[in-house]
């Protein structure tokens, strides 16, 4: 934290909790030398929704649904984490062909996420047209997902032990034809952003973080992989049709934010490929298996690659059919400490795009709040306890 | 390295038709999976009552008339549901059904989105009851006392 | 040369100052906005928006933020509007001939077109927000970088018709090959510095919404900021008017304005929606070493031009 009393008379400028560069309630301090940015601190908390806690009070089905819900971007990943952390549990694994078509509306949603995040980026960088353009044709893979599952956001695919929906020989060619308009328009906007002067000027050596720095904070997925930490849970821990159908390590070694453009848009590409191979090989199975209503005692983790990195999901059953702990680590927050600690250094202009570089997701990661008080153990609150400090603090 | 690298898109889209959908002038067709209203088929259902219990967002009421004649009444929340078809899914019997057409369903006052199912003297029963329980006419939008 | 001479009183609020040039005005808004959407493969605006977005911000309530000096902030958007109102009067809007006219009335005009940015840049000042205080800074910055080249680069025809009233050169632009064939960097500059007078992209740093909010109008919501937002519409009609009068030939009736500026209304609505945002000292950089220079080597090829070929350019 920025609060440093040496320095009375810096120059703070607030982003957030309400700010056209963000979208979602964050709150960022900078302090300004002119336009230099001398120092960052980051505040979150401002959309925790008690997500865990609800988990605690639905069965394992409704649950996943909630989970689904933790984030509107990258849904499905969420929904697939926690099916697979129970079906773990429960002894249970889900059909090939089932697996497989998780793997392809994971792909298809990381290919949607990663144009949004284009787009947003772009549109931190001034660069509207590109912002409009990559959402214009981010609409494609909309429609698959539409097509596919019924909606356009939080799909609904899985079921706990398989998924609701199959992917039929006319679907299958519905998605090749989409791809092949995605993959000419994903290789034209790798020439805009490799090539456009002006784009460059405000990518090239930007928010630069090397290899060491990237491990040392802690970063995950494409914004780790763009520093050149070889990182990515679908190649290392492969899960659902991971196995059977490998990915392509995406990496940079540049670091700067170009490099992290580069290896989201490369990673399209990848998926773009994948999706085709899986079309071509899909197994012959059924969809779904019997899954029991109460989930075996016991712990497991679960772990999936996001479009932003790595997802980490630990759940913890005791027998009956409600969980008793669900702890999600999203790949946000392991991403904060590249932003907090490499903006200093930079012009002001450069921030909202270093900060929208990690691919920020704030409903996301507001997840546990941490609250100070000095007469007693910061871990130790008691229900009673967080009950009077609400009631004081909304007095 | 090149100066206005997106030249051609903007060139070409001047003489190009918008692609924006105006939406509530021009509909597309749904697609066929789209998940719309629910539907219940009163005649097929058996009480099971596991689309109740596994709905995420206690949308679903499956009212009992008549046990043994199996004569059942769902009362159906469109405002809390989140149209994830997992009641579908559990149905064992078909009588459940997302219905793809039908997905407009704001409206402007609470009443028209508790929809009752179920064959009409038996929904009129449930009315009955529920008139005679609450004779000052409160809000049936409540939480299920069940759940 | 249509040239009709109107009463004073008609010329301040009818044509072309006042009414004729508000409404205008805010159809070339709507133009801008429309075109960078159709650029953009975008729906864009109905005719009316920038009128609508006026009527609204007008009928709002402004709210005068503590720590501000109160006069100043309500006085400013006047002055801005005011200033780029009376810069109409000595450009010869429509194809006639300007209201007012006298030798120097260039340098008046652009002038006074300055003194738009200048009451930006006090307004931000003005308030204690820091968005503002950023935004003012910024646009004082972009000022000073953009005000040589541009003022340069309208010399350029100034100095070959050797003449500083806009009128007659606009006359004897008519007269004489086109000015943006015998001077081309001349008229890039004009056009690129005239963005970056309006604060468009990529010059829209001073404004730039992910990092400042709205720049220096950051604290300015009912009437000042619909004052502020004419003020620059009108600036974008006398910006495109002059940049056409000089360069493109001349413009002596309507219609030979209205399709001059409108083709000048597309290139810079396709600038616009070409580049990404420059920070502010990619933008002092940009004007310094190439905007500058550029200028000033057309200023020396017009004098070596002229002493070696006086009938090149027609005089």
């Amino acid at each position: 934290m920025s609060e440093t009393p040496e320095t009375p008379q810096k120059f703070v400028v607030p982003i957030g909790p309400q700010h056209p560069a963000l979208k979602e309630p964050g709150h960022f301090e900078f302090s300004v030398d002119g336009e230099i940015v001398t120092g960052a601190s980051v505040r979150l908390g401002y959309v925790h929704r008690g997500i865990e806690k609800g988990a605690e009070n639905r069965n394992y089905a409704q649950a996943m649904y909630l989970m689904e819900r933790v984030c509107g971007i990258c849904s499905h990943v969420h929904a697939t984490a926690f099916a697979l952390g129970t079906e773990k549990l429960a002894g249970v694994t889900a059909p090939a062909r089932a697996q497989a078509i998780r793997t392809i509306v994971a792909e298809l949603e990381r290919l949607h996420s990663h144009m949004l995040w284009l787009g947003v980026a772009a549109h931190e960088g001034g660069f509207d047209t590109l912002f409009m353009y990559s959402w214009r044709d981010r609409e494609t893979v909309m429609d698959l997902l539409e097509a596919i599952t019924g909606n356009r956001v939080n799909y609904s695919v899985n079921l706990l032990g398989g998924v609701k929906v199959d992917i039929t020989p006319e679907l299958a060619d519905q998605i090749r034809k989409g791809l092949d308009f995605l993959e000419e328009r994903n290789q034209h906007y790798l020439k805009v952003v490799t090539t456009d002067e002006t784009f460059l000027g405000r990518t090239q050596g930007v928010g630069t973080m090397t290899k060491e720095q990237a491990f040392l904070t802690g970063a995950v997925g494409p914004t780790a992989r763009a520093s050149g930490v070889e990182i990515d849970i679908r190649v290392h821990a492969p899960y659902a049709g991971y196995p059977d159908f490998p990915v392509n390590l995406v990496i940079d070694t540049a670091g700067d934010l170009l490099a992290r453009f580069v290896v989201r848009i490369k990673e399209m590409q990848e998926s773009c490929r994948l999706i085709r191979h899986i079309l071509d090989h899909m197994p012959e199975t059924e969809l779904t298996v019997r899954m029991p209503r109460r989930i075996p005692a016991g712990e497991t983790i679960s772990r999936v690659e996001a479009p932003r990195g790595e997802l980490f999901y630990f759940i913890k059953s005791n027998g009956t059919d409600q969980p008793e702990r669900v702890k999600v680590r999203t790949p946000t927050l392991c991403n904060w400490g590249s932003v907090i600690n490499f903006a200093p250094g930079h012009k002001l202009a450069d921030m909202p795009m270093i900060l929208a570089g990690i691919d920020p997701c704030f409903s996301c990661n507001d997840r546990l709040i941490s609250i100070r008080r000095n007469e007693q153990d910061p871990q130790l609150w008691s229900w009673e306890d967080l009950r009077q400090y609400g009631v004081q603090y909304y007095k | 390295m090149t100066i206005g690298a997106m030249i051609g898109d903007i060139l070409r889209s001047l003489f190009k038709k918008p692609i924006t959908e105006r939406y509530p002038f021009e509909r597309k067709p749904a697609p066929e999976r789209l998940r719309g209203k629910l539907h219940y088929d009163p005649e097929k259902c058996t009480g099971c009552m596991l689309c109740m219990k596994d709905c995420p967002a206690n949308a679903i009421e499956i009212l009992t008339v008549d046990r043994a004649a199996k004569k059942f009444v769902m009362r159906f929340h469109t405002d809390r549901c989140t149209y994830c078809a997992q009641c579908v899914q559990n149905c064992r019997f078909n009588c459940l059904g997302m219905e793809s057409e039908e997905y407009e369903l704001a409206a402007l006052s609470r009443e028209p989105f508790v929809v009752y199912y179920g064959r009409e003297e038996d929904v009129q029963f449930i009315l009955d009851r529920a008139a005679q329980e609450n004779p000052d006419g409160t809000d049936p939008c409540q939480p299920p006392a069940a759940a | 040369m249509n040239n009709i001479t109107l009463p004073p009183l008609i010329a301040l609020l009818l044509f072309p100052g006042g009414l004729f040039l508000l409404s205008f005005s805010l159809f070339f808004e709507w133009a801008d906005r429309k075109l960078v959407a159709r650029f953009q493969n975008r729906l864009g605006p109905r005719w009316f928006q920038p009128l609508a977005d006026v009527v609204k911000l007008l009928a709002k309530e402004e709210i005068v933020p503590d720590g501000v000096h109160k006069g100043l902030f309500l006085v400013l958007p006047i002055i801005a509007l005011a200033a780029a109102l009376t810069a109409a009067l000595y450009v010869p809007m429509l194809g006639f001939s300007p209201a007012f006219s006298f030798q120097g009335d260039l340098i008046v005009t652009l002038y006074l077109l300055s003194v738009m940015t200048l009451c930006l840049g006090l307004a931000g000042a003005n308030t204690a927000d820091r968005f503002s205080l950023i935004g003012a800074t910024r646009t004082l910055t972009q000022l000073f970088s953009y005000e040589a080249p541009f003022l340069l680069a309208l010399l350029g025809p100034a100095i070959v018709v050797g003449s500083w009233s806009i009128a007659e050169i606009n006359t004897l632009a008519s007269d004489s090959l086109w000015f943006i064939l015998s001077q081309p960097i001349g008229f890039l500059v004009a056009l690129v510095g005239l963005m970056g007078k309006l604060e468009l992209p990529p010059f829209d740093a001073p404004e730039a919404e992910t990092e400042i909010v709205a720049g220096a109008l950051t604290e300015y919501s009912g009437r000042g900021f619909a004052l502020f937002r004419l003020g620059k519409d009108v600036e974008l009609v006398i910006g495109l008017t002059l940049v056409a009068a000089f360069y493109l030939g001349g413009i002596i009736n309507p219609l030979d304005f209205l399709w001059k500026v409108a083709v000048l209304l597309l290139v810079t609505a396709g600038l616009q929606s070409l580049f990404a945002r420059l920070r502010i000292d990619q933008t002092v950089g940009l004007w310094w070493r190439v905007g500058a220079l550029l200028a000033l080597l057309q200023l020396l090829a017009i004098v070596v031009g002229r002493y070696l070929n006086p009938l090149l350019f027609g005089r």
